[in-house]
């Protein structure tokens, strides 16, 4: 009986941070009406040295076009394994895409910074188009992209 | 009279001379109506002789960025050379890296960011 106790409060204890270390956060991108066909949008994670960390979300599922996010393409060399499941279809001009991710709670306040790059067919390249600091602080208030992206938030 | 026969005669002449080798070339078998001959021509035709497809390479309209410029405004440059756009597979075959498997199907990257396998919820409004 001590022996399925102790078992249980070590799995416990192991599955209890796990848990707690984690939190659901809505990334909110909402698009101009620049008159184009549907964007392509990398989301993706830096460090306080600026140095490419992770993915977060990939709006478009060509790989061919993934060139024209440069930011994205010059920091994973166009690697699509950066991007498997978590990707999605491209946004539409003036529609906006929310995406619910289980994020980890050390991405918060910890000097990563998030960015957008953004693209559309014949139109410019954006890279860089958000970038914006992961603080908890930050929270909910929008900011706005530079050419295709009118406004950008993430909620905890 | 005379002058009608002739002329009779040399446009019977002409007629059999044309109709009588596009009949032969027909062939229909002899049980079918001759009504429906030229319908199994195009039936045997469909059978023996491959479809070409003829690409114009006017339908690359296709979503996704295509020639999407530098963001320099200073530095412009119209050379495509880099661009693989041509290629119109979905399966990113035309060597290029293969498209990423979607949301939900595989769990994400295991890079650090995400705190657990769940799949992300994404939607457009």
């Amino acid at each position: 009986m001590k022996s399925i106790l102790a078992l249980l409060a070590l799995t416990t204890a192991l599955t209890l941070p796990g848990v707690a270390m984690a939190r659901p956060v809505t990334l909110t991108t909402s698009l101009n009406n620049y008159g184009g066909d549907g964007a392509y949008l990398a989301v993706y994670v830096t460090d306080s040295s600026d140095k490419y960390v992770g993915s977060l979300w990939m709006a478009g599922n060509k790989s061919k076009y993934y060139q024209h996010l440069t930011d994205w393409n010059r920091a994973t060399g166009g690697d699509t394994a950066q991007v498997n499941g978590i990707t999605g279809a491209s946004v539409g001009a003036g529609r906006t895409l929310e995406v619910t991710l289980d994020l980890a709670d050390a991405l918060f306040d910890a000097g990563y910074t998030l960015h957008i790059d953004a693209a559309v067919e014949d139109m410019r390249d954006s890279p860089n188009e958000v970038a914006v600091p992961l603080t908890t602080a930050g929270a909910g208030k929008p900011v706005r992209g530079r050419r295709y992206i009118a406004s950008f938030a993430y909620g905890m | 009279m005379k002058k009608t026969i002739s002329v009779l005669f040399a446009t019977t002449a002409l007629t059999a001379a044309i109709a009588i080798p596009a009949w032969s070339a027909m062939r229909a078998p002899a049980s079918i109506p001759a009504a429906d001959a030229v319908e199994t021509i195009l039936d045997t035709a469909q059978g023996t002789t491959p479809l070409i497809l003829v690409d114009d390479d006017d339908d690359e309209k296709d979503e996704g960025p295509r020639r999407g410029g530098n963001d320099d405004d200073d530095n412009e440059d119209d050379d495509d050379e880099d661009d693989n756009d041509e290629c119109d597979d979905d399966d990113g075959a035309c060597g290029a890296a293969r498209n990423p498997a979607p949301a939900g199907t595989v769990t994400p990257p295991e890079n650090g960011l995400f705190g657990s396998g769940t799949a992300p919820k994404a939607q457009v409004n």
